[in-house]
């Protein structure tokens, strides 16, 4: 039954034999030794300090939201580094391969990158950005922030929640993998049909990039069933839909999106599966298969896919504008609708992907009508933000800075999608490097809303504020780079430039190559300048503590949780009175509330199951990859029994007694109380303290006297 | 509500032994049914695709109604909002899919043997 295989196999390893090591490779090679030497550093250190229980017990068994965003976020770190190299690469390739006499280095007859492993680097690169740095980013920050945004202790599924952090992070260890062992693909992130068949791509390379996608999807499924169903399920009492902090509305639209658009990328690729192992032919140019089925396949959920990507970020600059505006979001409800309307939206539009294909002119006009309307709410949003920040107060602090240059991008990238929305000037600049600037503006939006997001919630997180100054170097060093980056690169797709080109056979092209490598500097002095503000923000940390409120004049609810927020989030659930809550409260003189007694506390247990699962999902992608079939068998079976043997487990909680409770929150506020008392009527004393109405207070002592009962009276 | 037995939440009794029994068996069947109008070739490719998609929406039906248990209750409330959510995603995927693909058809002149409106 399955396809009969060029070059050798053998049932113990498969594919795999030692020529598949790259150990002659130029770059490679020496890049191994510096991982295994890393690598070893970090496991002697680990050991040297005694920290493998602690990593085992706090991070890797760990099941808290908040530690699991935080992995998530590190691995979406790591990745956008490995995402950047390849890009580094990219670059620096192009500009040394420009014309007839370019010499060439390494064995390329161009450059340093041959052909065929310059394939590899672009299609890893795009791969990688998109659901290794990116997703992994958004979905961590969604995974701390919803829960404290909702009021609840963790997720609604602390176990799956584990699980699909395990999955993502399988996924990353098999594209790194594939840089050591064997190739990647080189068919481009979104896999080009009929190129990505067997008779075509004989190696390994198009089987790890399809079993990586696979585990993205199944990791982002698993993430977004979790967060819908946190929102849906685990609300604090009073939190109506209507209260719901804009950020949780942007996850719960991005996660319906996510959940409804992956399967698509599954069925897609598990055709390609069937066509690389059994030998079917959904995919080939011949015997009854269609290669545009898959392209439409694909795109069934790759136009969605961007929007999973999008709205978390719109989510986010919608919460830092504000804050930094002193004022509430403008037009609440329009947003919210907007939104969805995008959502929506995004799943009728996907063939402008591929105009060209020669449908007729009523379907790419259909689609291109459905385009141009998602301009529609985007605007909206714009104009939104613009609205919050009229007449506010601004203060330009570093988070602020980020969220006002995405919406600057993301003019840039929208407007130059409404023009490749025109199918006739699609079909002059479709698969130019217009198109790769269009999107990377797009990707840029969610890299400053990111940026700005982690700025703005640090604070929360790990109870100090980032370092200002080192803070703003990158964001300007960030900024010059993706200018000098991609003026030259709009400039050369009017200019007639394709993309994925491993050679560049005009020399006019020259200058403007050029300055991209200049830019790619500048963006490498950004990331150095981000080493050093994590640097120097941990050393000062000290210095720059913070309570509850970090930034004086947040309005939502998780600044209400003492920072860093305790593993239990919220010691007394709280009732919900207000849109923004927390601004609520400040308004009327409730953000010092302490309960008459505390209750019990129910968490969820720690569990090494995940983990597990995790690396046996690595080790089936490894063994489906290479075609080792005992391992696959025996990965699977285990994961499964695995699973099965989890499901009985009934003992998977465990009670926070109350005056345990009550301890861990008297030094909360100790702590608070004793960062609080240099910085006095600093810290957001206007909004927050200022208005010491004797009226409003009354007032509000009587409301909250009837609601906030659980939460006790004020001290 | 107990702490101690999820399994009690009327939300999540959603299969039964008999209704994972009855939607393996029709499935099952549907799938004999489908494999085997593919292997005797007894319809032209292009009814052949329609037979395998009317097999493939009997199949997506018994699994929602046996397997899952989807109905109109309160406790299901959730599950009915997802149905009223996908089914719009799913007429538009399939439907503009259609579209597309039967213009290109008539454009490029590859046509699936029996499809309407082929010229010879
Ligand atoms: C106003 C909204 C947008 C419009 C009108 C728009 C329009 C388009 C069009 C027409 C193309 C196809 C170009 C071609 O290949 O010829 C395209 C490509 C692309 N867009 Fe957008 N887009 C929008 C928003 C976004 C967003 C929000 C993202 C991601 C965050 C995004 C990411 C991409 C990507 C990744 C591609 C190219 C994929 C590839 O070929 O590799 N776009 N866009
Ligand atoms: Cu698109």
């Amino acid at each position: 039954m399955l396809v009969d295989l060029q070059g050798p196999w053998s049932p113990l390893l498969g594919r795999l034999a030692l020529s598949q090591i790259p150990y002659e490779n130029h770059i490679l090679a020496p890049l191994f030794v510096v991982v295994v030497i890393l690598g070893l550093a970090i496991i002697a250190a680990i050991s040297y300090f005694g920290k493998w229980g602690y990593l085992w017990r706090e991070w890797l068994t760990t099941v808290d939201h908040k530690k699991i965003g935080i992995m998530y976020i590190l691995i979406g770190l790591v990745m956008l580094f490995r995402g950047f190299m390849d890009a580094l690469m990219i670059r620096t390739q192009q500009a040394m391969a420009v014309g007839p006499d370019a010499p060439g280095y390494l064995g390329a007859l161009h450059g340093y990158l041959a052909p065929y492993h310059f394939g590899q680097i672009y299609s890893a690169h795009g791969v990688i950005m998109i659901l290794l740095a990116a997703t992994p980013l958004l979905v961590g920050i969604m995974n701390v922030i919803v829960p404290l945004q909702i009021g609840a202790r963790d997720m609604a599924y602390p176990y799956l929640n584990a699980l699909g952090l395990w999955v993502t992070a399988a996924a990353a260890a098999l594209v790194m993998v594939s840089l050591f062992v064997g190739d990647f693909s080189h068919n481009g992130w979104f896999g080009i049909a009929p190129i990505f068949e067997l008779s075509y791509s004989p190696g390994v390379g198009v089987d790890y990039w399809m079993w990586v996608m696979q585990l993205t999807a199944l990791g982002s499924t698993l993430g977004s069933i979790n967060i819908l169903a946190t929102v849906v399920k685990m609300r604090a009492p009073g939190m109506t839909w209507l209260r719901l902090p804009i950020f949780t509305w942007a996850a719960v639209a991005s996660n319906i999106i996510a959940l409804t658009s992956f399967p698509a990328l599954t069925v897609a690729l598990a055709l390609i599966g069937f066509d690389r192992y059994l030998g079917t032919h959904f995919f080939t140019a011949g015997l009854g298969g269609n290669l545009m089925l898959y392209t439409n396949l694909f795109w069934i959920w790759g136009h969605p896919e961007v929007y999973f990507v999008i709205l978390p970020a719109f989510g986010m600059i919608s919460e830092i504008i504000p804050t930094f505006s002193e004022k509430p979001l403008f037009g609440y409800v329009t947003m919210v609708l907007a939104t969805f309307g995008i959502a929506g939206a995004s799943w009728a539009v996907w063939l402008h992907h591929f105009f060209t294909m020669g449908a007729g002119p009523a379907v790419n006009s259909f689609f291109s009508v459905a385009t141009m309307l998602v301009g529609i709410p985007t605007g909206v949003k714009v104009f939104n933000w613009a609205f919050t920040m009229y007449r506010g107060r601004l203060r330009f602090e570093t988070a602020m800075l980020w969220a006002v240059g995405a919406v600057f991008l993301l003019l840039l990238g929208g407007l130059t999608g409404m023009m490749l929305a025109i199918p006739a000037i699609n079909y002059m600049v479709h698969n130019s490097v217009f198109v790769i600037a269009h999107f990377h503006q797009m990707l840029l939006v969610i890299v400053y809303a990111i940026f700005g997001a982690v700025t703005y919630w640090w604070p929360k997180v790990f109870g100090f504020k980032l370092n200002e100054a080192w803070g703003k170097a990158v964001f300007w060093l960030f900024t010059a780079g993706s200018v000098l980056v991609f003026v030259p690169m709009f400039t050369l797709g009017f200019m007639g430039m394709t993309r994925r080109l491993d050679y560049v056979f005009n020399t006019q092209w020259q200058p403007l190559l050029d300055i991209q490598v200049l830019g790619i500097a500048v963006y490498s002095l950004s990331v150095l300048a981000f080493v050093g503000m994590l640097y120097v923000s941990i050393r000062d940390h000290a210095k720059n503590q913070v309570s509850v409120d970090a930034w004086g004049t947040a309005r939502s609810l998780e600044w209400m949780t003492p920072s860093p927020v305790p593993f239990y989030n919220f010691a007394v659930v709280p009732h919900i009175n207000a849109r923004d809550e927390w601004a609520w409260r400040k308004e009327h003189g409730f953000t010092d509330l302490r309960p008459d007694h505390y209750e019990d506390i129910h968490m969820p247990k720690n569990t090494g199951i995940p983990l597990i699962l995790g690396a046996l999902m690595f080790l089936l992608g490894f063994g489906l990859t290479w075609r080792i079939w005992w391992l696959c068998a025996l990965s699977l079976a285990l994961i499964i029994a695995l699973v099965i043997i989890r499901s009985f487990d009934s003992d998977t909680g465990y009670t926070i007694p109350a005056d345990e409770v009550e301890r861990m929150e008297r030094g909360h506020h100790e702590r608070a109380r004793a960062v609080d008392l240099p910085a006095a009527g600093v810290l957001g004393g206007a909004i927050a303290y200022g208005q010491a109405d004797p009226a409003v207070k009354g007032q509000g002592a009587a409301l909250g006297g009837g609601m906030t009962s659980p939460e006790g009276s004020r001290v | 509500m107990s702490h101690d037995n999820p399994l009690q939440h009327p939300e999540v009794q959603v299969a039964s032994g008999r209704g994972y029994l009855l939607t393996f068996l029709v499935s099952t069947l549907l799938m004999g049914v489908a494999l085997f109008l593919v292997t005797s070739h007894s319809v032209a490719p292009f009814g052949l695709m329609l037979a395998l998609s009317l097999c493939a929406g009997l199949a997506v039906i018994v699994q929602i109604y046996f397997l899952m248990h989807m109905d109109l209750s309160e406790a299901q409330i959730w599950n009915t909002f997802a149905l009223v959510l996908t089914i719009p995603l799913f007429i538009l995927a399939i439907g503009l899919t259609a579209w597309m693909f039967q213009e290109l058809y008539q454009r490029t002149m590859v046509m699936l043997p029996g499809m309407p409106g082929m010229l010879h």
